[in-house]
Parts: C-alpha cells; sequence; structure tokens
C-alpha cells in the first residue's frame, strides 16, 4: 500500500493505493481560494497547503482503513508545479516517511498525469498516446511502458506557450466569466455555434507543437471590432467558436500522431488516453472519440489534479530507502527531458 | 522531558534535541553569504544525525518545538510542515516558539551578553531581516523572554525602519539588539541608543537549543493550529486591498 501527496498547484491532495492499482481512498482539497485574485497565488496556495495537508493525509488514512504503520511506501509530487507549494508536501512526505523509517518515492508530475491510465479497475496497458491538458501542462506522447526512465515516455509534441487551460481561463476573462472560467465557457458555448467565428487553430505551428497565444489575440481583436454592445449579444457564439479552436488544436495534433504513428504495425495507434482538467471538456471528448474509437477517458477525479496518480505513478519507480531521502528537494521545472 | 526541536525562520537550519538529563546536543547548517537556505536539503538529516549519536529514535521523544518565526515564508513552512508530519507520525506533542522570543532567550542567557557585567541591559530587543526593507522585531524584559506568563514589551510585528526607531525609542531602556535585523539596521538602532554585540557574535544566530528550554515549559497546541506567524500578507492580498481600497 502507498499513501502519496500531492502539492504543486492549488488542491492539496493525499491518496492510498494498493500495489494493484485499487485506489483506496482518494482525497482532494480544492483550495478555492484564488478566484478573487484572478490566478493561483503561489504564496496563498502555499500557506493554504500547510493547513490543509495534515488533515486530508489523516483523511486519505481513514477512508482506507489504514494507519501509517501499515502503508510500505509514501510518495509525494517533486516537480514540477510551484516550488513552495511542492515543498509543504515534500517536506511531510520526508517526515511521515522518516518517522517510521519507511521508503520514499519522489514522482514527476506528469508522470502522475499518465500513471492515472495504470489505475484499477479499467488500467489501460502500454504502448498507448497520452494527450495531457490542463492549466499547468500541454502534451502529446507515446507512452512505451509504466516507468519514467529515458525512453519510457516520448515526447510527441507541447504548447509553444500557453497551456489549453490557460487559453480556456483568458478566453474565458475576455468573455467577462471571472477566473477559473474554463467550465463557465463550457457552458456558454452550449448555446452558441462553434463555426459563427473562425478562429485559428494553429495549423502554422511546426510538427505536433501547439500554440494558444493567437488565439487568445484574435479573440481579444473579434471583441473589439463587434463592439461591446454586439459582442455582449454574440457572448455565446464566440464563447463556442474559441471553444471550437482549442478542441480543433488538440484534436489535429492528436490525428497527425495517430496517423503517424499507425504507419507502420498500426496496433499502437488505436489507443489514446487522456488526462488533465481540460480532458473534462464535453466538445473535446466527443471530437477524440470520433478519432479513436477506444478513447480511454480516466474519472473525473483522476484527470484533474489527484494524489492517487501519484501513487500510481509510484509503483514503477525505484523507491529511495531511508535514510538516502531526507535531503530531496522539490523542483520547479521539468528537470528530465520531457 | 526529551525534546527535539529546530527552526528555519532565518537562512540557518538550527536543530537541538534536550535529552532530559540537561544535556543539549545541536547541530546547525549556515548557507555561504549569498546562497540559498538549506532548510529542504539540510533539515532532517541534521535531525536523523542527531537523534542518531544519542542512540535514540522518533518514539522515545517526548515533544516536538518548532520555531514559527516570524521569518522566511518558505523556510518556516518547511520546518512547520516536518515537525507537524513527525509529531502526527508518531503522535508526539507539538510546541511552537517563537522565533524572536528564543533569540531574546539565548542573549539573556549568555554571560557576555552586556558589555558590562555591572549593569547589563534591561531591555532585549530581537530583531530579524523581514526583506522589503522591513524588520521583524519584537523586546522583552531583561529575563522575560524565557517565562511565558509575561508580556514582552514590543509584540512581534513586521516594522518599517521608522517604525523601528521609534518602537526602541518608546522602551523603557535602551535594548540589547541581536539577530540577522540587528545587524541590517545596525545604523538606525545605534541612532536610538541601541547596543549590538559584534557581526560575528553568536547571540545574532537563531539557536534551536532555546527552543528546547522554552518548550519544556510551554504548552503544546493542537497540531493543525501550528502555522507560521506570517506578521505580513501575501503581496496579492495586499495589492487586491490597496486596489478595493482606491475604489470610489
Ligand atoms: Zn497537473
Amino acid at each position: 500500500m502507498i499513501l502519496a501527496l500531492e502539492t504543486s498547484c492549488d488542491d492539496t491532495c493525499a491518496a492510498v493505493v494498493t500495489a494493484d492499482g485499487v485506489i483506496r481512498s482518494n482525497v482532494i482539497s480544492s483550495q478555492g481560494v484564488h478566484d478573487r485574485y484572478g490566478g493561483v497565488v503561489p504564496e496563498v496556495a502555499s500557506r493554504h497547503h500547510l493547513e490543509l495537508t495534515g488533515a486530508v493525509v489523516e483523511d486519505a488514512l481513514a477512508r482506507a482503513g489504514t494507519t501509517l504503520g501499515e502503508v510500505d511506501a509514501i510518495a509525494v509530487t517533486q516537480g514540477p508545479g510551484l516550488v513552495g507549494a511542492l515543498l509543504v508536501g515534500v517536506a511531510t512526505a520526508k517526515a511521515l516517511a522518516a518517522a517510521y523509517a519507511l521508503p520514499l518515492v519522489p514522482v514527476d508530475h506528469l508522470h502522475g498525469h499518465v500513471a492515472a491510465s495504470f489505475l484499477a479497475p479499467d488500467p489501460l496497458e502500454p504502448p498507448f498516446l497520452i494527450l495531457i491538458a490542463s492549466g499547468g501542462h500541454t502534451l502529446l506522447a507515446r507512452v512505451n511502458d509504466h516507468g519514467w526512465s529515458e525512453g519510457s515516455i516520448e515526447l510527441l509534441g507541447r504548447t509553444l506557450d500557453d497551456a489549453a487551460g490557460e487559453a480556456f481561463d483568458k478566453g474565458a476573462r475576455l468573455l467577462g466569466l471571472g477566473y477559473p472560467g474554463g467550465a463557465a465557457l463550457e457552458r456558454l458555448a452550449r448555446d452558441g455555434d462553434p463555426h459563427a467565428f473562425a478562429f485559428p487553430s494553429g495549423a502554422k505551428v511546426p510538427r505536433l507543437d501547439v500554440s494558444f497565444s493567437g488565439l487568445k489575440t484574435a479573440l481579444l481583436y473579434k471583441v473589439r471590432d463587434l463592439g461591446e454592445e454586439e459582442a455582449d449579444r454574440r457572448r455565446a457564439d464566440l464563447a463556442a467558436s474559441f471553444q471550437h479552436a482549442i478542441v480543433e488544436t488538440l484534436a489535429r495534433r492528436v490525428e497527425q500522431a495517430l496517423a503517424r504513428e499507425g504507419g507502420g504495425s498500426g496496433s499502437r495507434s488505436e489507443r489514446l488516453s487522456i488526462g488533465g482538467g481540460v480532458a473534462a471538456n464535453g466538445p473535446l471528448r466527443e471530437r477524440l472519440a470520433q478519432l479513436v474509437p477506444d478513447l480511454h477517458v480516466p474519472a473525473r477525479e483522476l484527470c484533474t489534479d489527484n494524489a492517487a496518480m501519484i501513487a500510481s505513478a509510484a509503483r514503477y519507480v525505484a523507491p529511495l530507502p531511508f535514510p538516502s531521502y531526507l535531503g530531496l528537494d522539490a523542483y520547479a521545472t521539468g528537470e528530465r527531458a520531457l | 522531558m526529551r525534546i527535539l526541536a529546530f527552526d528555519t525562520a532565518t537562512a540557518a537550519t538550527a536543530v537541538a534535541l534536550a535529552l532530559g538529563d540537561g544535556t543539549v546536543a545541536t547541530a546547525r547548517h549556515d548557507p555561504e553569504p549569498g546562497a540559498r537556505p538549506g532548510h529542504a536539503s539540510q533539515l532532517l538529516p541534521l535531525v536523523v544525525g542527531l537523534l542518531g549519536e544519542a542512540g535514540i529514535g522518533f518514539a522515545q521523544l517526548d515533544r516536538i518545538a518548532v520555531g514559527v518565526g516570524p521569518g522566511t515564508f518558505t523556510g518556516l513552512r518547511i520546518g512547520v510542515a516536518t515537525a507537524r508530519g513527525l509529531s502526527q507520525a508518531q503522535d508526539l506533542p507539538l510546541v511552537p516558539v517563537s522565533t524572536l522570543r528564543a533569540l531574546a532567550l539565548t542573549a539573556d542567557e549568555a554571560p557576555a551578553a552586556a558589555t558590562d557585567p555591572e549593569e547589563p541591559d534591561a531591555v532585549t530587543l530581537a530583531v530579524l531581516d523581514a526583506r522589503r526593507g522591513e524588520a521583524f522585531a519584537a523586546a522583552w524584559a531583561r529575563g522575560a523572554a524565557a517565562d511565558p506568563a509575561l508580556a514582552p514589551l514590543l509584540e512581534p510585528a513586521a516594522l518599517t525602519p521608522e517604525a523601528l526607531e521609534a518602537a526602541v525609542a518608546a522602551l523603557p531602556a535602551s535594548p540589547l539588539a541581536i539577530g540577522d535585523g540587528a545587524l541590517r539596521f545596525e545604523q538606525q538602532l545605534r541612532a536610538v541608543g541601541a547596543r549590538i554585540p559584534a557581526d560575528d557574535s553568536p547571540l545574532h544566530r537563531v539557536d534551536a537549543a532555546a527552543h528546547c528550554r522554552l518548550a519544556a515549559v510551554l504548552e503544546p497546541v493542537a497540531r493543525d493550529a501550528v502555522l507560521p506567524a506570517y506578521l505580513r500578507l501575501p503581496d496579492a492580498e495586499l495589492a487586491l486591498r490597496r486596489r478595493d481600497a482606491e475604489r470610489p
């Protein structure tokens, strides 16, 4: 049994997962305090993590019907993310592990998003393609095996600027939907025409990379061109067209990757998994399901940041025995090739 | 009482282990000038090292004491998260200790604290560099820092240099000023009569042995209530409040 902690952004998470990938508990405490600032404030997030971690860990152990003395290892997100926030989780995990001389497993956050697909009851076995899209990351990769060593995961494409979730939030702000606005934008878009306006979907971006900064600018200009009154009247159309552009940007890259990967045996091309908060977006799921009949979609609470995915990844990483991890530090940005 | 104490409010990582027989072992890490603090990488290795030398484990402790600042926010969170984690794992009572009070106590108990042994300083002022050109400061009557029942003469606060000068001038006597903030604001403090030990005096450094002594007389606090004494709101919150205040 693995107890995992995840504090890389604004969700304070702890989970207990068995060696077989069965989730015994998955506790997520969303801070919900950043809306008033219009974005996640690192210092505010870090303060809340410290307040919540103890209770979240206790809750995760209680729901799993276990105690610290019974877990085999402790896993924690080491990076990338907000370093002050990560350090709260890393310090807590190290202390909990040291108290029982347990092994510690440092996990890369992105490995966690991939490993959400390895969880029971419906684990997806590599190889497969994965699209991870959230407020913090946007990448397309080929998963060759469960691990996180060289060659385990091959990066096929990534965003050159904003993450997909960031694009949703910025678009929502331009349409006066507040923060975080991704879900509100999706709701507004239901009443709009996705073809009312033609927004760029990054066709000129090389390889399998994506870019969303031009899209944001295009929406800004469109709102200006229409004038306040007309833009307000056509908000639903603007939202639907904007969302359509994001979905198309991602879907086209997936399509290209599938065609490229499927060139050979064809066997690995048929499976695609998605992760990250944007994976909850309805139109994106529908569009990808058209491309890949066998689309693997983890449960919503496993797509957004959570600790069950960190525990899942930890099953495939060599644990650090006590006391070798006592000096472990967090890292803010990706330190490995991915 | 066996007490493990540590403090990460300043750039230093200070650890102490009181064994209940009167002996206190200490260990510390001080980064090179200008280098990043080593809280994340140094704290637990120092803690486990001290326990190992004493031949005991976490389960043999009676209490954990942690310096709650004020001080660097990230450093404080590493210390408090570590203390809370250890306390949670071993169900150990947890005692939050003011870093400023611990500094003052160290000075009070040091024989060389007063320049004139015949006429010791009547007031101890603990000052830490709060960045942004400000100081975290608090003052106690000499000897009072050791007694939790006695209130400080100056409550811990984040002060501009001007406010610090005014607060010191309002003390009943010229203080002995110690801590990295006493060096940072030496000019202002001397201007209002404070005496400051030499730059290399150990009195300017946080020593977790003082936390052990305080933790022996302070009451433990519910684990989830042990949090850093930030004494300052996050910048984003300050900016928001300023904006709201300017709105007509
Ligand atoms: Zn994430």
